[in-house]
This record gives structure tokens, C-alpha cells and sequence, in this order.
């Protein structure tokens, strides 16, 4: 049984390995390049393990710049696992602490993704989530090492990959939307979401644009609620 | 290893993992109020749109563009995702179209 889920999550991570595996080349590529050995490379995506984040403190290392601006970068960057953070947290309220703390240190907004669109399999179901998360990083890990290795042998732009995620987060987008509700609350996290990066430099949009959104989202709701309750009462 | 490298994945480690790790430690915990509850379930799709939308209207550089191959790549896999509701086939079906359309535009 408990087996099953492991391996079940894993399965579900597919789609995300497809994507992650080009990623993490290019990311090696770039550490490469920025003078990490592909030990190094892969220490940081297996302790760090969030994307842009990476990405940008590669730059930055490329650049010159030592640890505290980075860190402090980093930090900000991703500020944004908070909210789905606090979204997990209402599907697992039964597990120790050491669960939920190997829980949290994998968590990405595309695994994250992927467990919302069934919740049914997740709830106080940590081996699914385990597998599912696992399974993404050893795909990030892999694509680290292996492009900062191989890196000038192949080019990560090609065949598409470049469009990998991006496919998948609209696919889990699309998954979202179910009910007018929801999708009104894309249209509002996606336009502000475009106005928030035109303003403001680095990646606050994706805070910015979500709190917006579904803040909003509950005041309309619960301004529907008390409109019901207020008829019920006349 | 270079000491001031490993010095600086530490510190990265750990800063990213504080907010992953705390809200789902202390909230699975103590319970969460009804109007943060409804406002939870709001996330996924809030922030799944705040991340697509940037990526198809910005380029690599950080500057608004309208991008012909990804806009026109975006809207295939979004029609194909509506019909089939396939994270696999998407993926696959949007690196496809997007290479495809590399020759063509």
C-alpha cells in the first residue's frame, strides 16, 4: 500500500522530470561557466534546489559578487514557497515534525503544482508527495551535474526544451480552473502579475500578483457570505 | 571544494528553507482560520497565472515582447489541455509545436 504511493507520486513527477532534466543542464552549463566544479553544481541543486534562485546566484558568482547579496537574493526569490507552504499545510495535519521538514526542503512551485491538481491523493498521504518530490529532484540533480560534465556537447536550447515547463505549468494551470471563481482569479494574478514585473525589478510579481488576487478572491467571498446570511436573517 | 562556495550554498540552503518549512509547521498545527482557508484555495490557480503570464509576455532578458513562437505554442498546448487534460502530453506536444515552429517563423 504504502508502497504504491511512493511509486504512484513518482509517477506523477514525469512530466516535471522532462522538464527539470534541460533546466538543470543549463544551469550547469552556467555554474560551469561561472568557475563551480560539477560537485559544487550539485551540492547546490541538492541542498538549495529552487530553480531561478539558482540561476541568479550563478550569475551574480559569474559577476564577482560574494555571499551576502546573494544569499540575501535568494532569500527574496524565494519568499514565494511560503503561500504554497501554507497551502500543504492543510493536507497534511497528522505527520511528525522530521515528515514535514523532508517535506518542505522539496518543495518547487512545479511539484507543488502538480500535487494540486488532485488533492485526493495527498491528503495525509506523505509517501505520494515524497515520491512525486523525490523523483523531481534527482531529475534537477542529474541535469546539474550532467551539464556542468557535458555541458558543451549539447545544446539545451534545441528540440524545444526550452518550452518544457512553460507547457507544463499551463497544462497544471488549466487543471486549475474549476469554476468561474477560479478563473477569475487567474485573469486578475495574470494581468497584475504582468504589471507587478514591469514595475518592480526581480521576482516579487509572483508574491505581488497571487496575495493580490486571492485576497480579493476572499472579500468578494465572504462579502457574498454575509449578503447570504443578512437575506437569511430578513 | 572552494570554502567560500560551500559557504554560500549553506547559506542559500538555509534561507530558502525557512519558508518552505515554517508556515506548513506551525499552520498544520495550530489550524487555520475559515477566511485564510478560503483564500488558501485560491493559491494554486493565482499563482500558477502569475507565473505563465510573465513567462509568455516577457523575453529572456526581463523586457515586455510579444513572442510569436511562444504565444502561438501557448495557446496549442492550452486548447490540447482544455480537450485532453494531459500533463505528459502537454509537455511533449509543447516542445514539439514550439521546435516546429522554430523553422517555420
Amino acid at each position: 500500500m504504502d508502497g504504491h504511493q511512493f511509486r504512484d507520486g513518482a509517477k506523477a513527477a514525469l512530466p516535471i522530470v522532462l522538464g527539470y532534466l534541460p533546466v538543470g543542464m543549463a544551469f550547469g552549463i552556467l555554474a560551469q561557466k561561472a568557475g563551480l566544479t560539477p560537485l559544487e553544481a550539485g551540492l547546490m541543486s541538492f541542498l538549495v534546489y529552487a530553480g531561478a534562485s539558482q540561476f541568479i546566484a550563478v550569475e551574480m558568482i559569474s559577476k564577482g559578487i560574494i555571499w551576502f547579496p546573494i544569499v540575501l537574493t535568494t532569500f527574496f526569490i524565494n519568499l514565494r514557497h511560503l503561500l504554497m507552504s501554507s497551502t500543504l499545510s492543510l493536507f497534511f495535519n497528522k505527520n511528525s515534525l522530521r515528515t514535514l521538514g523532508l517535506l518542505s526542503a522539496q518543495l518547487t512551485d512545479e511539484s507543488f503544482a502538480v500535487a494540486m491538481s488532485d488533492t485526493s491523493k495527498i491528503l495525509n498521504r506523505p509517501k505520494y508527495l515524497f515520491g512525486l518530490q523525490m523523483t523531481s529532484q534527482l531529475a534537477w540533480i542529474s541535469g546539474s551535474v550532467g551539464g556542468a560534465f557535458f555541458g558543451s556537447l549539447i545544446d539545451h536550447k534545441e528540440y524545444g526544451l526550452p518550452f518544457a515547463l512553460p507547457a507544463l505549468f499551463i497544462c497544471l494551470l488549466v487543471l486549475q480552473i474549476k469554476g468561474p471563481n477560479h478563473f477569475w482569479m487567474m485573469v486578475i494574478a495574470g494581468i497584475s502579475s504582468l504589471f507587478f514585473k514591469w514595475v518592480f525589478s526581480g521576482n516579487w510579481y509572483i508574491l505581488l500578483a497571487t496575495l493580490l488576487a486571492s485576497g480579493i478572491g476572499v472579500a468578494i467571498k465572504s462579502k457574498v457570505q454575509s449578503s447570504k446570511l443578512k437575506g437569511e436573517k430578513e | 571544494m572552494k570554502q567560500e562556495n560551500l559557504l554560500l550554498i549553506f547559506g542559500m540552503a538555509i534561507v530558502t528553507f525557512i519558508p518552505r518549512f515554517v508556515p506548513m509547521v506551525f499552520l498544520s498545527r495550530w489550524g487555520i482560520p475559515e477566511r485564510m482557508k478560503i483564500g488558501l484555495g485560491y493559491i494554486p490557480a493565482a499563482i500558477l497565472s502569475a507565473i505563465v503570464f510573465p513567462i509568455l509576455f516577457f523575453d529572456g532578458e526581463g523586457t515586455f515582447a510579444i513572442q510569436p513562437q511562444c504565444l502561438l505554442s501557448a495557446a496549442l498546448v492550452f486548447a490540447f489541455a482544455w480537450k485532453v487534460k494531459s500533463l505528459w502530453g502537454s509537455v511533449v506536444l509543447g516542445m514539439l509545436i514550439y521546435w516546429g515552429l522554430g523553422f517555420v517563423l
